[in-house]
């Protein structure tokens, strides 16, 4: 059925509208383009409208610049393809890192400007009034596109480009499905551009049952096992496939702790600290479940993993909420418009004022003292967040960041986000919003992430294998709906569409402007396609789709210190402290500790179900309470043991000036603050350095 | 070309200045020989300060690191930090030390005191010594100790943490000395706090009784402040040995030539040097070719001070000029002087590329406008008709004084993180950052992009005026961004020139309330900084650099910055010793100390604990060689 595909592909349905012209005049159009410019439509795409001699206008640090080009505005994205073309936009139709393109869905707002009116924001609703002389895209990823028209006989085209623009955005951002249609086809024509390296790097989706079991082995995880519980998703929709589960706890006695948690998210183990303790994440208990003794006795397993003790890391506790990072968000980005209107003076102020920074610190705190938990004593410590879809992906990874060098490789850090988020139902079509189902949803968890990632990158420039560069590309590729990792809001919405594509390659029509790709991609291509039914669209992960071999040259961070191993005790010899060695008797329940505020609080009452309540034997006799403060004081004592590790843990700062503002990022809409922060420095300084290392080997005196 | 818009500062990391305070004064120039001043070595942290001493490890690592190289120092700090006394952590109680070990101290006896000693500098000689005193420790806590009080420094010692607690700090950097009550610790009621320039204040307390105690304070403000009790500084007593003399570092006529002076329009005059014309300005002096000295000394007459608008810098291709002075005395009935205008047509005329000149008055017009109702004032068009007078609105010496002591408050000892930004934003010591930035870059692109040549002044030209002028000349000149063209600018723009060091740090004077002081300085540092930090591969020098310039301001170690300008340092017995050379030295093994750095961190880092003792040795300069 597959292989029918070869020469098939489908054309985007769409219903009407001033969107959809006459395939004749976009075949036309296309030929000319191809010949003429070195914009490739690429395939399921064609051009609405286009306006050329217009100019691109970029505010350098030598006042104001322009490029001319051309404005295209196609079904899928506008592009401006500046004459000459510089060279590396040629041939990167899909090149989301390329300044010039913008996907529909990453636009915020359009803003037409006419001297004679004032600026206008377009809507679909909105009729253009006036013929405009410059049109601004606000970017959802920062950016700010400033295009100018020309002003003698080109005012039509100005018009009408910006209708199409102002059209294609409000209808044509469409759906997750709109662009799945068109997608598929794109894979294949991406495997052709790339054809030298389009094989993911070696790292880890978690979409199979071997890469679980794999990572599993790296982390020399002993009394945990894979468990395909949820295999078909029929436990728990939003969870992966897999799931990591005590050895000990078989299948069907796993089964009757679902019921009792927020959205069936069962805690399960994420990272295994070398030292013995472990990482567990899990939604709230479900408060109406009424579990049996059975139940809990389940539930206490899962939590406990084998451990004496317990620490729940309360999400809601010190950190905050999707909903407070929205408004934080969009105060922020309000601040970094190049047009914002606070004066420089009040800046920092303003900056603080949004709370954005402080969200950070929270983060990279909260994850600290994690990090040193896990480090310090033997023992399981639960993410627990209601959801479990936002900050316990956050802060799971944070700490794995923070905790075990190989998460800070590339393939590592793909792998936890494969792990974390992807797989692990982050809900990014809501959370990103792309294509504005609910505004209330929205929340920039993932960028959130992403800063405190830069954070630990600014702190600790030799233990990270990427960049700067690296962390902008993943947050631009977020807003660019090319790609099923954050198309989707969870594994089995990513599967199933997957499987829904794959019956639909029956009603592929077969188009006159398409030119097939020569034979090899087209096997290499169905071969995609055909192993498994697998995902169609391709994971961001596969960079070269989308960046030229310069631009992922830049991923690579040359200040890089590889360390040997990264399964080293972080902690030197960290023995277990005195209290937590296991003993047998307390095997099977032991103390649960909440983590607030930076101390531990011994806990009785764990559950909200009346007969769920921890049991508490009376030999309970080790936590007295002067040991307890003696272990609170631990606590707080102990980061300072070992300030830094070469390898293993990391020990952000997070005083006040110390959490930076992440400039490249958040002020990509005023360029000239761009200014000397380019990954390429670096680069160029490793580059002089090998060269001088090559001149000393050649001369040793 | 720089641009000095709000976000495009530094905020995150703060500006030089905050960099700097967050740091502990670590191992600042160790490259430079085994006895730089100010070592202060943190051992491992105890009881309740740890949290507070561990972020204060992390943001001496990060802050140093963050910058594009990483510097020597670092795996120094490194090495310190890594060793911790795990037990130590866990016995600590509260963070203080328990009297036991006091004990310890006592019968410890006269080894642990031999031990405590300081080294001294060749020249220095002890003048105090009093053992177990404690340091209050703003990070970790009391640490008790020996103090040793020289006419140099004061250092403290404790040689029973491992590794060995020192505090060396020069006492050019005290401010002021005070008495402070110390609630009943144990036995010491008795304390003194050191408030310094570098926005540290050190704390100690001791025992009242002991008569040694009592010398203490006095050796200590006696010594502090040399000038205020008829003591010379130190520097006059520094008998070490240099390989090179440092006061070469700077050659007007070398500069001047390497400028391509003197030219068919501009001469070198010698008409100083004697210092009659103006006792501020330098013997040697660029002025153009034409004027008559008996005009110069009209035209000295007719500016504050006698400073005359002199030639700074002059662009090799198009010929325009930065030529600085002090304010024209116009006073309030208006005043002309013939010379003073026709001395400026001639500074336009010698640039053919443009008909017009610029006057870049520093000051804020509302202050000229007071200054002209007293005896100053400003250029009037009708006077200079092809003249274009600009303000460039920059405050005066005492609100930049203000917004550094507000800065100080804000980051020690401790930093409210939750207002940190609106903080700083309140200190406006980042605006004024921006704003001498902002006017040197509008000098600076007069100069390069409309070819016209400037005069800049303020009120008497030694402030403002070598601000911005020496910033728009590290613009416009990359040889200003190499070490020693850095040296050159700073001897040539504020030394020579007459930036008042003395009465602006006030070396070695017990006012500290003295309305002269100003860190003006300071504030010119950190706009390089600044600069570093936009344009990283344009310096061929870092952060530490700065820092260490910045150290023996205060220092008085030696000659550089002591005096008031070069007609004082003349009349003095010459200082023998000076800052420059050794920069120098230590510029040339920072530089190879730093490459080594870079090539280890790109080799991963193994072993190599002994380069930070011994760079001279394993380093070969590695990029003059390409």
């Amino acid at each position: 059925m597959l292989s029918g595909s070869k020469n098939s592909f489908d054309i985007p349905q769409r219903p009407g509208g001033p969107a959809l012209r006459g395939p004749k005049s976009s075949e036309v159009k296309d030929k000319r383009n191809r010949n003429c410019l070195a914009f490739t439509c690429i395939p399921g795409e064609h051009v609405l409208e286009e306006a050329a001699h217009v100019k691109r206008i970029v505010r350098s640090r030598d006042g104001e610049e322009s490029m001319v080009g051309t404005l295209f505005c196609t079904n899928l994205r506008v592009v401006f393809v500046p004459q000459p073309a510089p060279r590396d936009a040629v041939g990167a139709p899909g090149c989301s890192a390329c300044l010039h393109v913008v996907a529909l869905p990453c636009i915020e707002r359009l803003v037409a400007v006419n001297s004679f009116t004032k600026a206008k924001v377009l809507t679909a609703s909105s009729t253009l009034k006036f013929i405009p002389e410059e049109l601004i895209l606000y970017c959802r990823d920062f950016r700010v596109l400033r295009f100018r028209f020309h002003d003698s006989g080109w005012e039509p085209r100005a018009f009408q480009v910006t209708q199409a623009i102002v059209q294609a955005q409000e209808g044509g951002g469409g759906s997750v499905a709109m662009w799945y249609g068109s997608a598929t086809l794109r894979n294949r024509e991406n495997t052709w551009l790339s054809k030298e390296e389009s094989a993911l790097p070696p790292m880890l989706l978690f979409e199979e049952t071997s890469d679980w079991e794999k990572e599993l082995r790296r982390l020399g995880a002993v009394g945990w096992r894979v468990s395909p519980a949820n295999e078909r998703f029929d436990m728990a929709t939003s969870l992966p496939k897999y799931l990591w589960v005590p050895s000990r706890l078989l299948d069907n006695e796993l089964k009757r702790a679902f019921a009792h948690f927020n959205a069936r998210r069962i805690p399960r183990m994420c990272w295994h600290h070398p030292g013995g303790s472990d990482l567990l994440r899990a939604a709230g208990f479900h408060a109406d479940s009424d579990p049996e003794k059975e139940d809990v006795r389940s539930v206490e397993a899962l939590l406990f993993a084998g451990h004496t003790q317990c620490v729940i890391v309360e999400m809601a506790d010190d950190l905050p909420s999707p909903a407070e990072i929205q408004l934080s968000a969009l105060k922020l980005r309000a601040l970094c418009l190049p047009d914002s209107s606070v004066a420089d003076e009040k800046w920092l102020s303003a900056l603080e004022g949004t709370h954005w920074l402080d969200h950070v610190r929270a983060c990279v705190r909260k994850a600290s003292e994690v990090a040193a938990l896990l480090a310090e004593r033997s023992c399981s410590v639960v993410l627990q967040e209601s959801e479990d879809r936002d900050l316990n992906c956050l802060l799971a990874s944070l700490v794995q960041i923070l905790s075990d060098s190989h998460a800070r490789t590339q393939s590592g850090f793909q792998s936890l986000l494969q792990k974390e988020w992807v797989v692990a139902g982050h809900p990014f079509q809501q959370r990103l919003n792309l294509f504005r189902d609910s505004d209330r949803e929205e929340s920039p968890v993932f960028l959130l992430f992403l800063d405190c990632t830069w954070q630990l990158l600014q702190q600790f420039p030799a233990s990270f294998e990427f960049t700067e560069t690296y962390l902008v590309a993943l947050h631009d590729s977020s807003y660019v709906p090319f790609f099923s990792t954050f198309l989707f809001n969870c594994q089995w919405e990513r599967d199933r569409r997957n499987q829904h594509r794959a019956s639909n390659q029956l009603y592929a029509l077969v188009n006159g402007w398409w030119e097939p790709p020569p034979l090899e991609i087209l096997s290499k291509g169905g071969c995609l396609v055909k192993k498994g039914g697998g995902p169609c669209l391709p994971h961001i992960w596969d960079w070269a789709l989308c960046y030229t071999t310069q631009q992922r040259a830049q991923f690579r961070n040359p200040a890089y210190a590889r360390h040997c191993s990264s399964t080293v005790v972080p902690n030197g010899s960290s023995a277990p402290l005195g209290g937590d060695k296991p003993d047998p008797a307390l095997s099977g329940s032991g103390s649960v500790y909440l983590l607030a505020k930076g101390s531990l609080l011994l806990q009785t009452h764990l559950f909200p179900w009346e007969n769920g309540s921890l049991s508490r034997k009376p030999w309970r006799r080790t936590q007295s309470s002067e040991s307890l403060g003696e272990q609170e004081r631990s606590l707080r004592c102990k980061p300072s043991s070992c300030p830094l590790q070469p390898e293993g843990l990391l020990r952000p700062a997070f005083v006040g000036p110390l959490i930076q503002f992440w400039r490249r990022c958040y002020l990509r809409g005023s360029q000239e603050v761009q200014h000397g922060l380019l990954a390429s420095t670096r680069a160029e300084i490793a580059e002089e350095l090998d060269l001088l290392r090559q001149r000393l080997a050649a001369d040793p005196e | 070309m720089e641009r000095a818009v709000g976000p495009g500062l530094e905020v995150g990391g703060g500006g030089g200045a905050l960099r700097r305070s967050v740091r502990p004064p670590g191992p600042g120039g160790a490259a430079a020989g085994s006895r730089q001043p100010s070592v202060e070595t943190l051992d491992s942290p105890t009881g309740s300060h740890v949290e507070w001493c561990k972020q204060l490890i992390a943001a001496t690592i990060s802050s140093q690191i963050s910058g594009s190289v990483p510097s020597e120092s670092i795996s120094r700090d490194y090495k310190v930090y890594k060793r911790p006394d795990v037990r130590e952590v866990q016995d600590g109680h509260n963070g203080y030390h328990s009297e036991g070990e006091a004990d310890q101290a006592l019968r410890g006896g006269n080894k642990l005191a031999q031990m405590e000693e300081a080294p001294l500098f060749p020249g220095e000689s002890v003048k105090v010594i009093a053992k177990d005193v404690m340091y209050i420790c703003p990070f970790m806590g009391a640490v008790s100790g020996t103090l040793t009080v020289t006419d140099f420094k004061m250092y403290f010692k404790n040689v029973e943490r491992d590794p060995h607690f020192v505090l060396d700090v020069p006492l050019g950097v005290i401010s002021r000395v005070e008495k402070i009550g110390v609630q009943s610790h144990g036995d010491n009621s008795c304390g003194i706090e050191i408030v310094c320039k570098d926005m540290r204040n050190v704390r100690f307390a001791y025992k009242q009784e002991e008569q040694s105690r009592l010398e203490i304070f006095e050796n200590l403000v006696t010594q502090a402040f040399p000038l205020s009790n008829g003591l010379p500084l130190f520097a006059f007593s520094y008998k070490e040995k240099f390989p090179v003399n440092g006061w070469k570092v700077y050659d007007p006529m070398a500069e001047y030539k390497r400028q391509g002076l003197p030219n068919e329009s501009w001469k070198i005059s010698k008409i100083n040097s004697t210092y009659e014309l103006c006792d501020t300005y330098p013997a040697v002096l660029v002025v153009p070719t034409s004027v008559k000295d008996e005009d110069l000394s009209k035209v000295a007459a007719f500016r504050a001070k006698g400073r005359i608008p002199v030639l700074s810098w002059i662009h090799p291709e198009s010929q325009a000029t930065i030529t600085r002075c002090s304010q024209p005395l116009v006073g309030p009935n208006d005043k002309r002087c013939k010379e003073d205008e026709k001395y400026l047509q001639t500074i336009m005329d010698a640039n053919a590329q443009s008909h017009k000149l610029i006057i870049f008055d520093a000051r804020q017009n509302s202050a000229a406008v007071t200054n002209k109702e007293k005896v100053g004032g400003y250029e009037s068009e009708s006077a200079y008709p092809n003249a274009e007078l600009i303000f460039l609105e920059i405050h005066n010496i005492h609100v930049i004084r203000e917004s550094l002591r507000k800065l100080k408050e804000i980051v020690y000892p401790a930093i409210d993180e939750a207002r940190w930004l609106s903080n700083v934003d309140s200190t406006h010591w980042l605006e004024y950052i921006r704003m001498l930035l902002a006017g040197a870059v509008r000098i600076a692109d007069r100069i390069e992009s409309g070819k016209t040549s400037v005069v800049v002044h303020c009120s008497d030209g030694w402030d403002r005026t070598a601000q911005l002028t020496s910033l728009a000349m590290l613009m416009l000149d990359s040889y200003y961004r190499t070490i020693k063209g850095f040296e050159v600018l700073i001897e040539k723009e504020w030394i020579s020139f007459g930036h008042r060091f003395a009465m602006r740090v006030g070396h070695g004077d017990g006012d500290h309330a003295d309305a002269d002081r100003s860190p003006i300085f300071l504030q010119f540092l950190d706009c390089v900084w600044q600069m570093t930090k936009q344009f990283p591969a344009a310096f061929e020098f870092n952060e530490l650099f700065l820092i260490t310039i910045l150290d023996h301001l205060y220092s008085c170690l030696f000659g550089t910055f002591l005096n008031n300008c070069e007609q004082e340092r003349l009349k003095e017995i010459p200082i023998h010793q000076n800052l420059k050379e050794l920069l120098a030295i230590k510029a040339e093994l920072q530089r190879k100390v730093e490459e080594l750095q870079r090539e280890a961190a790109t080799r991963s880092i193994s072993s190599s604990s002994d380069r930070g003792s011994s760079p001279s040795h394993s380093a070969t300069p590695v990029r003059t060689s390409v």
